[in-house]
């Protein structure tokens, strides 16, 4: 029974390639949403196309990293602890970061267009961003460190749930900042509430296609993630194959 | 817990007393990056005055980051967190105690280094109501410090890389405290600010070191737990 | 389409997008290479997917 035999060595399976598939679809639809069927902002002109990017971008990362958070605490919760959560928790920030780097990309972009400069201090949602970047590349940073996988795993959890539960807090020092304040001239432009409803429509088509995107990924890295968990207890065991299959003769190194 | 707290803070404070790291190395420090500061800024008497309360804070926060590699170097150096482990204690009670401890090193230094910043950088001195929220905002967000130093310090033990870890991991997150306190101590002392607008600032600093205790209680346990 | 370059800003646009759009790909491409390289080295059994 073939569920997807792959001629070649892979992480792709028939229902990865069907998803991947789906996920280009909804790429393209976007980008015809964004610069055919939409129509251009009266005030912003065409850079509000960005908007489309950018918002499902920060979306995305909330989500990726709110995944992180929650996979933290299932693996915390004795009930239910599994590396497989620990696993997720690591794939969903790393794919988070991606996501996180888009949305800095395309909000500066978008800032270099309606205010001349990339940044600017006073943009709450800009600055948010970058601290939530921040954030996750500690946590990332530090599941890189060796260690035994339980101990990784515990560690990252815990730093996993320290930066989510700041995001809120950041969120709200960041917005009173910009709004508390004393500067008076807020250039930033908000997203006009009266948005049309093709505008709405596209970002709504964006958040779509970049969820297909991220669950694409996140399967795939997932896999990847299995196979060098798989290769790192293959390796140790290997290790002491080789230590106890060594013959009485040699020098036997202290351990 | 209270028990295994005040045992806890009790031992490492006498620690500190003992050894006076904290006098001898972290202080000096502290004003050592007051008077950086100083000269960055050309020591421009006016702008220094100005930027007094955000640079005061940038102080704590690097000598926050020195506390927490003090608080847990003696544990680590022998792998020793299985030490507060193995002494039956209730992790909640150690992480109270250590975090105690550490908050009342850093409020001692806070101290301090208000002195400091009154002579070096000259700010106004506060009336009757720009001291109430200069304390509460001071005990308020160093608590918070305490905690999430403390939460981290334990996370971060036996890491070898710690030193270099820390800053990364620790500053991303206290960053609303820094905002927080900067503008409440800014409004303390009538820099751009009213007194008035110090109170939601507090507000947020309460609520992020009550974040933050409440997770380092119940996150003590699984992290001083031996898988 | 002269009027849309008028009204400014296209040419950030199309830059944003391949920006975003390149990025996804760089990250998906890493991903699946380093997925067919460890996938040679581990026997068919060892990936649940296959």
């Amino acid at each position: 029974m073939t569920a997807g035999t792959t001629t070649r060595p892979g992480t792709g399976t028939r229902g990865s390639r069907i998803l991947g598939v789906l996920a280009l679809a909804g790429l393209a639809w976007l980008v015809i949403f964004g610069f055919l069927l939409s129509p251009a902002d009266e005030v912003q002109g065409d850079s509000v196309r960005l908007m489309y990017v950018h918002v499902p971008s920060a979306w995305l990362a909330y989500l990726s990293f709110g995944v992180t958070a929650f996979c933290s605490l299932m693996y915390l919760w004795k009930r239910t602890r599994s590396l497989a959560w620990d696993r997720v928790a690591g794939c969903s920030a790393e794919i988070g970061l991606l996501f996180t780097g888009l949305a800095l990309v395309t909000g500066m972009t978008w800032g270099q267009v309606t205010r001349g400069h990339v940044w600017d201090w006073g943009d709450a949602r800009l600055v948010t961003t970058a601290l939530l970047f921040l954030l996750f590349v500690g946590y990332v940073a530090l599941r890189r460190l060796p260690a035994a996988p339980n101990v990784r795993a515990k560690r990252a959890a815990v730093a996993g749930i320290i930066a989510f539960l700041d995001v809120p807090l950041v969120h709200q020092s960041v917005e009173w900042f910009r709004t508390l304040h004393q500067s008076p001239t807020i250039l930033r432009k908000d997203l006009n509430p009266q948005i049309d409803g093709v505008m709405l429509f596209s970002v709504f088509v964006g958040v779509v296609a970049f969820t297909l995107v991220y669950v694409w990924l996140l399967v795939h890295r997932n896999r990847v993630a299995m196979m060098e968990a798989q290769l790192e207890a293959g390796g140790l065991e290997q290790a002491l194959a080789e230590r106890r299959g060594e013959p009485v003769g040699t020098a036997a190194v202290g351990s | 817990m209270l028990r295994a707290a005040l045992l806890v803070a009790g031992k490492d404070l006498r620690i500190e007393w003992r050894s006076k790291v904290g006098i001898v190395q972290v202080l000096p420090f502290a004003m050592a990056v007051l008077v950086l500061f100083a000269f960055a800024l050309d020591g421009n008497r006016s702008t220094l005055r100005d930027v007094t309360p955000g640079l005061a804070w940038i102080a704590m926060l690097l000598s926050l980051l020195l506390g927490v590699q003090r608080a847990f170097g003696p544990e680590t150096a022998d792998g020793a967190l299985d030490a507060l482990r193995l002494s039956g204690l209730e992790p909640s009670g150690v992480f109270l105690g250590k975090a105690a401890a550490l908050a009342a090193q850093l409020l001692a230094l806070g101290m301090l280094l208000g002195i400091g910043v009154a002579l070096f950088y000259g700010p106004d001195a506060p009336g009757v109501g720009g001291w109430v929220v200069l304390v509460t905002t001071v005990v308020v967000a160093t608590t918070g410090l305490a905690a999430v130093g403390t939460l981290y310090g334990a996370l971060s033990a036996g890491i070898r890389v710690r030193d270099t870890l820390l800053p990364i991991l620790v500053l991303p997150v206290v960053m609303p405290v820094l905002i927080a306190a900067t503008r409440a101590v800014e409004a303390s002392l009538g820099i751009g600010a009213e007194l008035t607008d110090a109170w939601p600032w507090v507000g947020l600093l309460a609520v992020f070191t009550l974040a933050y205790t409440a997770l380092g209680l119940l996150a003590f346990g699984p992290l001083l737990e031996e898988t | 389409m002269i009027a849309a370059v008028i009204s400014g800003y296209v040419g950030t646009v199309v830059l944003g997008y391949s920006l975003v759009l390149g990025g996804m790909a760089l990250f998906a491409l890493r991903v699946l290479r380093r997925g067919r390289v460890l996938a040679r080295q581990l026997p068919d059994e060892d990936k649940p997917w296959t």
